[in-house]
């Protein structure tokens, strides 16, 4: 029988530009609120997962897992660090279902941490170009200039409107006025979008997320352990929320080489594997997350995975199908695009908020009502890496 | 470090066993092989060319740390953009192209902001595509198809 895992309780910090507060001082708060949140004494943890994607380019520390165990004052605890670029989050909630499934952990305590303002723009425009191929980088290929070549290539194909983007940038953004931890809780509208400077042709800064402070945690427990279901009883919450399925994907680096530059195939194989693990389909699905690190991607995410025939999710988001009351509520706390995206958090922060929409915990307006299946995706890069995960209610 | 008086050296190999250097991996050459931008590889045993270098040719498995390679000649504009927001050594506007060269696609430099999908393009010129690079690439140009 498959082991079934939980995730027990869940915690993050306000994602901010610049938090003023160490790695390791972020990551032990948001550590020490998942940790409360599950109700799980730090004696129980037997597993610590960290992910973390930028502190050696940032010449910020190393052993981050050893230094955060020390923090918190975990002793015995197996511990690690992930990394996995933009997808470090999920990679590293991947590794803690993993050890819990495989009966090699009994409460995993998984947690996300970016310190970006550690570095001036200039040092993480650079740690980040070098994410791409080499022969990429020599020609002074950065993220943007991906999102800035798709966009163009989606716009054309299929005939949208410039204003199909800016509309995904309003929407994440107004999810994000009533959420306490995101980074821009300022609502725009589409002629906000559409007069921002020019970062990529056609993409504008309100088409690309920001940089980011801040850090994510949640803690795993299995199904039908005794002290785990007597924690969480102890919280008040709703069950804690099931992981149905988490799957991830590689594909193509040099994204000049994708037969078709709208397509990317670590998206849509990891979409296949998770709905194949979780039993369910597109169809099924609540509430997502979808990794709008570009405003372009959230559109080519959402057509790659099933949500959207290919060349209609433009038209499914100026129709408010995305919205929160809509039909799929695409990113309720805002996104990558307005929460923020601190690498090594956002992952985790996607998990975050759909535990907090399974169980019930947010006001009206915030809410999306009835919610019981959940997706997310983290993507790594522009797609050479992609991770997604199913929760249930 | 090896201590030459260890039976087993740090590394684990055991001491009395030296690779003969014939069975050194060539592979590893392909790591420091660093084309001109206007080159893609072809592979001697099926043909098969390609853009970013990679280990084995993707459709026979030869390995390519001996491959050859050939100069692209015209290619078609599938999408451009222009950055303004570029790292420190890479100038701003950087225009770009993705075309694509039979069976090679690639992104490259622009020398302007002219192109335009479909558009034929050839490399030409020769420029310094990073501030403290010592090599000079070609950029993408339009070919004048009249």
């Amino acid at each position: 029988m498959t082991t079934e895992v939980r995730v027990g309780g869940v915690g993050m910090t306000p994602f901010e530009s610049d938090s003023g507060r160490s790695l390791t001082n972020l990551a032990a708060t948001a550590a020490e609120r998942a940790l409360d949140d599950a109700a799980v004494d730090l004696n129980d943890v037997d597993a610590l997962h960290f992910g973390n994607a930028l502190a050696e380019a940032l010449d910020e520390s190393a052993g981050l897992a050893n230094a955060l165990a020390a923090a918190l004052g975990l002793d015995g605890a197996s511990a690690d660090r992930i990394e996995n670029t933009s997808a470090t989050g999920a990679s590293a909630f991947h590794r803690g279902v993993d050890r819990i499934e495989r009966g090699e952990a009994d409460a995993a305590l998984v947690v996300g941490a970016e310190k970006m303002s550690a570095g001036d723009t200039r040092s993480v425009t650079e740690a980040i170009s070098r994410l791409v191929h080499r022969r990429e980088y020599a020609q002074g290929i950065t993220l943007p200039s991906f999102g800035g070549l798709a966009a163009g290539a989606y716009l054309d194909r299929h005939d949208a409107p410039r204003e199909a983007l800016a509309a995904v940038a309003a929407k994440n953004h107004a999810n994000a006025v009533d959420n306490p931890v995101a980074q821009f809780r300022k609502s725009i509208d589409v002629e906000d979008a559409l007069d921002s400077p020019v970062v990529a042709a056609p993409l504008r800064l309100y088409d690309c997320c920001p940089m980011s402070d801040g850090a994510a945690a949640v803690v795993l427990t299995r199904a039908g352990d005794a002290d785990a279901d007597a924690a969480t009883a102890d919280t008040g919450h709703p069950p804690a929320p099931r992981v149905a399925g988490v799957a991830s994907a590689t594909g193509t680096h040099a994204v000049a080489e994708r037969p078709d530059p709208l397509s990317i195939d670590s998206v849509r194989t990891a979409g296949e594997r998770v709905f194949d693990r979780a039993g369910i389909r597109p169809d099924d699905v609540d509430v997502a997350c979808i990794h709008d690190a570009f405003t372009v991607l959230e559109l080519i995410e959402l057509e790659e995975l099933g949500f959207y025939d290919a060349g209609t999710a433009w038209e499914a988001t100026l129709d408010g199908d995305t919205a929160l009351d809509g039909d799929l509520p695409v990113n309720p706390g805002g996104g990558l695009k307005a929460r923020g995206h601190p690498l090594g958090a956002t992952g985790l922060s996607q998990i975050v908020e759909l535990v907090w929409q399974l169980r019930g915990d947010l006001p009206a307006g915030r809410r999306v009502d009835g919610a019981e299946t959940a997706f997310a995706i983290n993507v790594a890069g522009f797609g050479n890496n992609s991770v997604c995960t199913v929760l249930r209610a | 470090m090896t201590d030459p008086d260890s039976e087993v050296p740090e590394n684990g190999a055991p001491a009395d066993r030296d690779l003969p250097a014939d069975d050194l991996p060539a592979d590893d050459l392909l790591a420091d092989r660093e084309l001109p931008a206007d080159r893609a590889f072809v592979c001697d045993d099926c043909g098969r060319r390609w853009y970013y270098d990679r280990r084995r040719c993707p459709d026979c498995g030869r390995s390519s740390a001996d491959a050859s390679t050939v100069r692209l000649e015209t290619g078609a504009v599938m999408a451009t953009t222009t950055v303004e927001t570029t790292p420190p050594d890479v100038r701003a506007p950087n225009h770009l192209a993705l075309a694509r060269f039979d069976e090679v696609q690639l992104i490259a430099q622009a020398a302007d902001g002219d192109l335009a999908p479909g558009d034929t393009v050839r490399f030409d010129g020769s420029h310094r595509l990073r501030d403290g690079r010592e090599r000079t690439d070609p950029r993408l140009v339009a070919v004048d198809d009249s």
